[in-house]
């Protein structure tokens, strides 16, 4: 049984392929925002290196965000569309799930905080459990000192992981006092972690269609919190 | 099913505005389907098009769209030579999601990836409808993006002769529609309403009518809106009629100039607004009473679709072969242009 991950809901493109045994391949291209021209030639970089062919896949994964809207497209039109033409489910898991996962061997409450630009994060708390993690409350998006002040009110030791939470680091260090950072390696989805996660679900047909799977926005568009018109051409 | 060896089938998909489009066209002539997925309702009540909202209806429904489209065709997709995208021009985000979808189906089946110029897709679109249609020919572009005369003097060898200076033909029958209360979009609303008005009502002007061959919509869209502020709401028919004269004029004009000037036999529309009915009336009237051959392609086929984009990408991948599984989108790319 083998599945592909794919995640692009930050700035790096993300691509691994494993089964029960562990993750065999992956790609992590954290540079660069260039989704759309990278992901294709990752996956075929991975699957060439596996010695795997598309048509040996059980099901694909994807990271559905919260996260940036364009990079999320491109990996979850990707993951629908193969998963379409190969007859296949999709396994969508939320992204600020996949930075948590990759550092969850810590007593420490885990919160994971993606650059949502515009002087937001989008942002959800862990706990470590037995074998994985466990996610106190909803996906959420707002001002980092929204989420500085959930914190100190919570009292405890934070370990704080995601770009977000390199951009907004000093901010977070002057308003919380028992909190780390964990290091820049670990600030984007890990596609291992999706992989490892989407196995455990595949195992209990935890699964979508294609059709069915749609991004975790959080926010709506621009004009519908508007209203404005931002573009007058019906047809280009 | 399999496919015969002579039998070329391409898939095409375009997602560059606000239509979730597939088609697949068999040997660049046939098109074996064509399925719109228009998002028109989504947009109304803005006005115009939402790019974000774009991006996302393009992302929920590609799945379906290229389901119908095989039901359609009656194909699977083993019977596929290569697939294409509209790769630019367009919105940036919405591009990518029709560049992505086309990428992973190439990956799939294991066959060419083909990076199309939604303008050439328009070009190509009389192709489907007249087979025997053949190069030299002047071709008027039209839509609420853009506004361009091209001289195809070949097969791949495009001039643009002329474009707008400002708003596109679409954005200001969208924009007098808006003025006129006629909601959006303004394009169908103006000709039903035009056809009933006295297009001889208000002689508004033809910006640039007699210099080369660039547009200038700006001022007669300003030029409608002083008229209307002036003399009120009493015949809006009329206004609209007379609006739609000026434009028509200005294209028609501008497009048998150039036929002239190049000694073209052929003139051909294409773009959303050569669905305008007043517009098709002119082209045909003025190719018959100069002898010369008019291709008016259905409104089906003048407005975004993935058949175009599959017919055009015939042409591009015998002339240039396969696009990289690394190429993106270009939002600004040039009509002979290709994505990097
Ligand atoms: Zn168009």
């Amino acid at each position: 049984m083998l599945i592909l991950g794919i995640d692009t809901a930050s700035a790096q493109v993300g691509v691994a392929l494993g089964g029960e045994e562990g993750v065999v391949a992956q790609v992590r291209l954290a540079q660069g925002r260039r989704h759309a021209e990278q992901l294709a030639p990752a996956v075929q970089y991975v699957l060439a290196e596996a010695a795997v062919r598309l048509s040996d896949l059980a099901a694909l994964a994807v990271g559905i965000g919260p996260g940036l809207f364009t990079g999320l497209r491109v990996g979850i039109t990707t993951a629908k569309v193969m998963a379409q033409a190969l007859e296949i489910p999709v396994i969508p898991v939320a992204s600020l799930d996949l930075v948590a996962y990759q550092v969850r061997f810590t007593d420490r409450l885990i919160a994971t905080v993606a650059d949502a630009r515009r002087g937001e994060v989008y942002y959800s708390l862990y706990r470590s459990v037995p074998g994985g993690i466990q996610r106190s409350g909803e996906y959420r998006v707002g001002p980092p000192s929204d989420l500085a002040a959930e914190l100190v009110a919570t009292g405890g030791d934070v370990l704080l992981v995601g770009d977000g939470a390199l951009r907004y680091r000093q901010q977070f260090a002057e308003e919380l006092d028992r909190v780390e950072f964990a290091s820049p390696s670990f600030a984007h989805p890990s596609p291992a972690a999706l992989v490892e996660l989407a196995c455990a679900r595949y195992g209990r047909e935890d699964f979508l269609r294609p059709a069915e799977v749609e991004p975790l926005y959080l926010r709506k568009s621009d004009a519908e919190l508007s209203a404005t018109v931002v573009a007058s051409s019906r047809e280009s | 099913m399999r496919p015969r060896e002579s039998v070329v089938n391409i898939l095409g998909i375009e997602t560059s505005c606000d239509e979730t489009a597939v088609g697949i066209v068999t040997d660049g002539r046939d098109v074996a389907c064509s399925v719109i997925a228009s998002q028109v309702d989504l947009h109304a009540r803005f006005g115009g098009v939402v790019p974000e909202l774009a991006s996302r209806a393009h992302t929920e429904l590609v799945n379906v769209v290229l389901a119908q489209a095989l039901v359609e065709a009656g194909m699977d997709l083993s019977a596929l030579s290569a697939v294409a995208a509209c790769a630019g021009p367009g919105l940036a985000g919405a591009l990518l999601v029709g560049v992505a979808a086309a990428k992973s189906l190439a990956l799939v089946l294991d066959v060419p990836y083909v990076a199309v110029n939604h303008m050439e897709g328009h070009l190509y679109a009389a192709f489907l409808e007249e087979p025997e249609l053949a190069p030299p020919m002047v071709v008027l572009l039209v839509s609420g993006g853009h506004t361009m005369i091209v001289h195809m003097t070949d097969h791949g060898r495009y001039r643009i002769l002329g474009e707008t200076v400002d708003d596109a033909a679409g954005e200001a029958f969208d924009k007098v529609a808006r003025l006129l209360g006629l909601g959006y979009p303004g394009g169908p609303a103006i000709d039903s309403l035009g056809a009933r008005g006295n297009a001889e009502a208000v002689r508004f002007p033809r910006p640039m009518l007699d210099e080369g061959y660039d547009f200038s919509f700006s001022g007669l869209k300003t030029a409608v809106l002083v008229h209307w502020t002036q003399e009120g709401a009493a015949a809006e028919a009329d206004v609209a009629a007379s609006f739609q004269e000026a434009a028509v004029d200005v294209l028609v004009t501008k497009l048998f100039r150039a036929a002239e000037e190049f000694a073209a036999p052929t003139v051909v529309i294409g773009g959303g607004v050569a669905a305008n009915s007043r517009l098709r009336e002119r082209v045909l009237d003025e190719a018959e009473r100069r002898g010369l051959r008019a291709v008016v392609p259905s409104a089906a086929m003048c407005t975004d679709n993935g058949a175009m984009i599959a017919a055009a990408a015939f042409r591009v991948l015998e002339r240039e072969g396969p696009s990289s599984l690394g190429s993106g989108a270009t939002p600004g790319l040039r009509l002979a242009g290709r994505p990097r």
